[in-house]
């Protein structure tokens, strides 16, 4: 159940993860680079034209067409934000040779080349996007970006995070602008695709039943793989980072049509030592992160005021999350329980009892991480992109095991609201 | 125990009924951390009439009981709140209420037999005062609000709305501010026992255990009760007709949602999987990710992604759902329309066929890796009266002239609906 890790070039890894617990192969494959203003939208458009074919399968109804044909093989092609960094991230998963009635060879040798192709080998007409498509993702990017309002729950909280990171990459819509769609132009698009290919950071996980060294040749034989140069890769390796913050509280009020008002709060925590984040998870599964925390007990099971009232910790951007909805008149209500609750952590009033239940429910939730193809594959490639050296799941449970009341302490007085976010009707 | 093997997935169901009524089902799954115990009842949001067993009368509660009960199941009389206790021992627990049953569950790998003392024990000691269901009022309110702005949730009740003339299906499952205001302590005791008898509950595990040790385990914690006989469950009569063709809603949304609607007649019950897998092959073929319609709109610009499709039922009633965003709903809705009638005219390409149903075999075997998804899908699928693996056997039953027969007798123009969120 280890992740094996193997050098293809540089800049480029496969990890496998050999495991005979699962139905189905799992492949992933990430593309890291840089997140930018300059590029995000571009990053944004080439994502969506991706899944719109290949060199073989030039269509989305063959790639499509192609993945039935693979008993289901489901794809997915989306991005991320992790850090200052933007993440392609592509998926397939096909279940594994020994539950296919009519046993094919090998099914995740399929999936392999697949997702290669689809990463690397688009399909490309006079040299950029086949021009048809190109069109038809810039109007669907428009959409994703102007259709991040209807889950209004999810809005408020990216709404606090660009308030919040304003003047930082951090700060950007991973989707980028609809002014900045019409900028881009298909062959430049194209050129700025071939470059980042070139010079991104490119991890390659493989779980399954599998052979190592059967996947490593395959990988390495891959045309689309060998067309791949060396590469400095242009990523940001993912360390704690203090945010800049003149410890003033910013309210941010926002109206939309809701019959609920959304109230988030960003909080930062500022300290720089690596070492310092274990304390900070616990620190939020005792504010925040459990039924158990102090937000869900007092904002909803002593007040009444929310269904929903919890926090969710950021590691990479060393920030927590405060997330609420709330009737809307009850604001200042549940605003000023919020902050005592933010407040009794600064004065150390909570127990040992806490910090014993907070614990055992992060350690429960890393221990699952076994029982999950895509949660391991996620928990690794945080860790290949983090600066500090690997943290395997069993050392990582020993440091939150270690954490103690002062460790708590420390962070709990560290802790600032940086903004308040409320949406309201 | 009865043992029960699939030989597709590999995978071993073992059940027993109990004296007083319960079922025990449990799925062993070697080698995973993660133990899941889900205890649910045979109740849901739709059973609002019915007679308790011994009684000649029926009773009519407010809507939102089965849901409000789920609540406050939690509550204990010593003051402790079972949840919390559970997420002291550091497992995760949770439960929810459909239209066809409530259940209860938790998951961890440390504490299991702690966590199930304490999920046995509060589900099986109800501890209602008027206080504490005052209290809940204001959190389930929250909860029906926040619910309100999902335009998601709107576009769906809307079309069950339009479905359905009588039947409870069509109503929001936590019942409104308004039907909320009406419960009290004495209807919450009368449902809880009625419906939380063990001869109308079923109690599935999965994870790496021994069945026949569990059971026993299961077995010690029972609180001593007969089983009470069957309860007369009183559903409207729900004409085949629907009641509305078309039904519209404004909200802020960038581009409307649809959802089409198809009323089913409600399953023979030999039928039922059969049906199911029948529908799901036939909702692929028309709309799925490689039909020709769904990458004829896509181009168009018309829709932006495949509709996410359904196919619910349960007593008394069955649909059909495809839900998506379209900047123009009432075409995608003729279009709909159109391939439909194209299909059962011209017949089902056979290579079609096979494509979609092996996919959908695919997504069948993909079901049994996670413990938790397990658990659910054996608990949802007994209350329906179905044991999941059969949808792995019957699959092979399924020809095509079996789904171009389905397609003529499911899919009538005039048993269609369209919802629409707009701006």
């Amino acid at each position: 159940m280890q992740d094996t890790k193997t050098k293809i070039k540089d800049g480029i890894t496969l990890h496998t993860i050999n495991t005979d617990k699962f139905k189905t192969d799992l492949i992933a494959m990430f593309l890291t680079t840089e997140l930018s203003k300059e590029n995000v939208t571009k990053n944004a458009l080439i994502s969506l034209l991706l899944r719109r074919g290949t060199m073989r399968f030039p269509s989305q109804e063959e790639l499509s067409k192609k993945l039935e044909e693979m008993y289901g093989g489901s794809f997915d092609c989306g991005l991320d934000k992790i850090g200052n960094n933007q993440v392609f991230k592509l998926y397939i998963e096909t279940i594994d040779d020994e539950f296919i009635p009519q046993s094919t060879n090998k099914m995740w040798k399929e999936s392999l080349k697949l997702i290669l192709e689809v990463a690397l080998n688009p399909y490309i007409e006079n040299g950029a996007f086949k021009q048809e498509y190109f069109e038809q993702e810039k109007k669907t990017l428009t959409q994703l970006i102007e259709g991040r309002k209807d889950n209004k729950a999810q809005y408020a909280l990216n709404r606090c995070v660009e308030e919040m990171y304003k003047d930082e990459p951090f700060g950007i819509y991973k989707f980028g602008t609809v002014e900045d769609i019409e900028k881009i132009d298909n062959k430049s698009l194209y050129e700025y695709y071939q470059e980042l290919i070139q010079d991104c950071k490119i991890d390659i996980f493989v779980s399954g039943n599998i052979q190592e060294k059967e996947i490593e040749e395959l990988v390495k034989d891959d045309e689309n793989i060998k067309k791949l140069k060396e590469r400095e890769a242009k990523y940001y390796p993912v360390k704690i980072e203090k945010k800049k913050s003149d410890n003033k509280e910013k309210v941010v009020e926002e109206s939309l049509e809701v019959t609920q008002g959304k109230l988030v709060l960003g909080l930062n925590v500022n300290i720089e030592d690596e070492d310092k984040k274990y304390a900070t998870i616990v620190y939020n599964a005792i504010l925040g992160g459990t039924p158990n925390s102090k937000m869900f007990q007092n904002v909803r099971e002593k007040s009444h005021l929310a269904y929903i009232a919890s926090s969710s910790y950021m590691r990479h951007k060393n920030t927590i999350f405060v997330n609420s909805g709330i009737e809307i008149s009850n604001y200042e209500k549940a605003l000023k329980i919020m902050k005592e609750q933010i407040k009794d952590m600064e004065e150390g009033k909570f127990t040992e009892e806490e910090l014993k239940e907070a614990k055992k429910v992060i350690m429960e939730g890393a221990k699952t991480l076994y029982d999950e193809q895509d949660s391991q594959i996620t928990y690794c490639f945080g860790q290949e992109i983090a600066t500090s050296n690997d943290v395997s799941i069993e050392e990582y449970m020993k440091k939150i095991e270690a954490i103690s009341m002062e460790d708590v302490l420390e962070i709990a007085k560290v802790v600032k609201i940086d903004t308040i976010y409320f949406l309201k009707n | 125990m009865q043992v029960i093997e699939n030989l597709k997935v590999k995978e071993k169901l073992y059940i027993e009924k109990l004296e007083n009524g319960l079922t025990i089902m449990i799925i062993p799954k070697k080698g995973m951390q993660k133990k899941y115990v889900i205890w649910g009842t045979k109740y849901g949001s739709n059973e609002s009439t019915f007679v308790v067993p011994g009684e000649t009368q029926s009773i009519e509660v407010p809507k939102g009981v089965a849901h409000f009960l789920e609540h406050k199941m939690f509550e204990q009389e010593n003051g402790v709140n079972s949840l919390d206790a559970l997420t002291s021992l550091g497992v995760s627990a949770n439960a929810y209420t459909t239209n066809d049953h409530t259940a209860y569950l938790f998951e961890g790998i440390d504490n299991f037999y702690e966590a199930l003392d304490e999920l046995m024990d509060y589900v099986q000691h109800p501890y209602f005062t008027d206080e504490n269901v005052e209290k809940e009022k204001g959190i389930i309110g929250q909860e029906i609000m926040m619910y309100d702005d999902y335009p998601e949730w709107r576009v769906y009740l809307n079309a069950l709305e339009a479905m359905y003339h009588a039947h409870p299906v069509k109503l929001d499952i936590t019942g409104t501010i308004e039907t909320i205001s009406h419960i009290d302590k004495d209807v919450l005791y009368k449902c809880y026992n009625t419906f939380y008898n063990p001869s109308n509950m079923v109690m599935v595990a999965c994870g790496d255990f021994v069945p026949e040790e569990l059971l026993e385990e299961i077995k010690k914690r029972l609180v001593k009760k007969e089983g009470n006989g069957e309860i007369k469950r009183i559903y409207p009569e729900e004409p085949e007709d629907i009641v509305k063709e078309k039904i519209e809603q404004k909200m802020q949304v960038s581009i409307p949602l649809y959802t089409i609607g198809i009323k089913v007649p409600p399953l023979e019950e030999a039928e039922k999987v059969k049906t199911h897998l029948g529908i799901e092959i036939l909702l692929e073929l028309i709309f799925g990710k490689s039909s020709e319609l769904y990458k004829r709109l896509y181009n168009e610009g018309t829709i932006y992604g495949t509709p996410g499709c359904e196919f619910e039922f349960a007593n008394g009633y069955a649909h059909i759902l495809l839900t998506g965003q379209a900047n123009e709903p009432e075409k995608v809705y003729e279009e709909f329309k159109k391939k439909v009638e194209e299909l059962k005219e011209k017949g089902i390409d056979i290579n079609d066929f096979t494509r979609i149903k092996n996919s959908l075999y695919g997504s069948y075997v993909k079901e049994y890796d996670d413990v938790s998804n397990i658990a659910r899908m054996f608990l949802s699928d007994k209350f329906k009266g179905i044991n999941s693996f059969d949808y792995l056997e019957e699959i092979d039953t399924i020809n095509v002239e079996y789904v171009e027969q389905l397609l003529k007798n499911v899919f009538k123009q005039e048993k269609m609906v369209i919802s629409v969120v707009r701006n």
